[in-house]
């Protein structure tokens, strides 16, 4: 069970929404209510939005695709034993 | 990628990364490996196997020259991970970056030059590297996060289920 009460996307400000919006249109899935860490870096956007514009890089296609960088992320998610 | 041949074949690397990182990184300044030049003929022929699936390097890998203390047990595992390597449903390449990826992230010094000199002569750019290195350094950040705040999968539901069989086996009745 989470540590903090997250938030449901209507208690987020308006900039906030919109991003949530952004992040739906990334994950191509229409979520109940964004995705729990989409609603995290959503809390401080001093932090989530830097943090989330070097994700979102990290993830762009270059030499390697996003389904492979998914790949990627999902090895280094398990071996930090990340059930998220 | 889709189905799960991808995802099992993924496992399968990282899982034989992480055998081979524990060896060299927990007992290469501790135990001396097997030297081509004074080794019996059979790990002589696994040697060689080794060095052309490595770009016809003279370097044995630390952990293959641990376990050619044991013939046998080498022989497996060499079997082991040339077949987890080999170009499949994944590339080589891929397989390379993701066995980096998970040697950064657990720290292994061994694991990390041995992928990131694979993945150079594999052909894959600094740019390439640098790539990996950005997944695996945010996905670092991000999966911390998620653990702090002990938050649950919200992804889980959405993959479809790949209903195919085994390998050479049957569908489900």
């Amino acid at each position: 069970m989470p540590t903090v009460r997250l938030r449901d996307g209507a208690e987020y400000p308006e900039p906030a929404r919109r991003a949530f919006e952004l992040s739906k249109q990334w994950f191509r899935y229409d979520f109940p209510q964004p995705a729990a860490m989409t609603r995290v870096m959503a809390w401080d956007p001093h932090f989530g939005g830097p943090h989330g514009r070097a994700m979102k890089r990290a993830m762009a296609p270059g030499e390697f695709s996003r389904g492979e960088k998914e790949m990627v992320a999902a090895a280094v998610s398990g071996v930090n034993a990340c059930d998220y | 990628m889709t189905g799960d041949a991808p995802w099992y074949e993924a496992a399968m690397v990282v899982g034989i990364t992480n055998a081979l990182n524990v060896v060299a990184d927990g007992l290469g300044a501790l135990m001396t490996p097997v030297k081509p030049g004074a080794c019996p003929a059979e790990v002589g022929a696994i040697y060689d196997d080794i060095r052309a699936f490595y770009g016809g390097s003279g370097e044995i890998p630390t952990p293959f020259g641990l376990a050619a203390q044991d013939p046998g047990y080498l022989g497996d595992l060499w079997a082991a991970v040339k077949r987890a390597f080999t170009d499949n449903q994944l590339s080589r390449r891929l397989k390379t970056s993701l066995a980096f990826a998970v040697s950064l992230t657990t720290r292994s010094a061994f694991g990390t030059a041995f992928h990131l000199t694979e993945m150079r002569r594999l052909g894959v750019g600094q740019g390439g590297i640098m790539e990996i290195v950005g997944v695996t350094q945010m996905f670092s950040s991000y999966t911390k996060i998620a653990d702090t705040l002990q938050l649950e999968p919200d992804m889980g539901d959405i993959a479809p289920v790949d209903q195919t069989p085994a390998p050479g086996g049957s569908p489900p009745a």
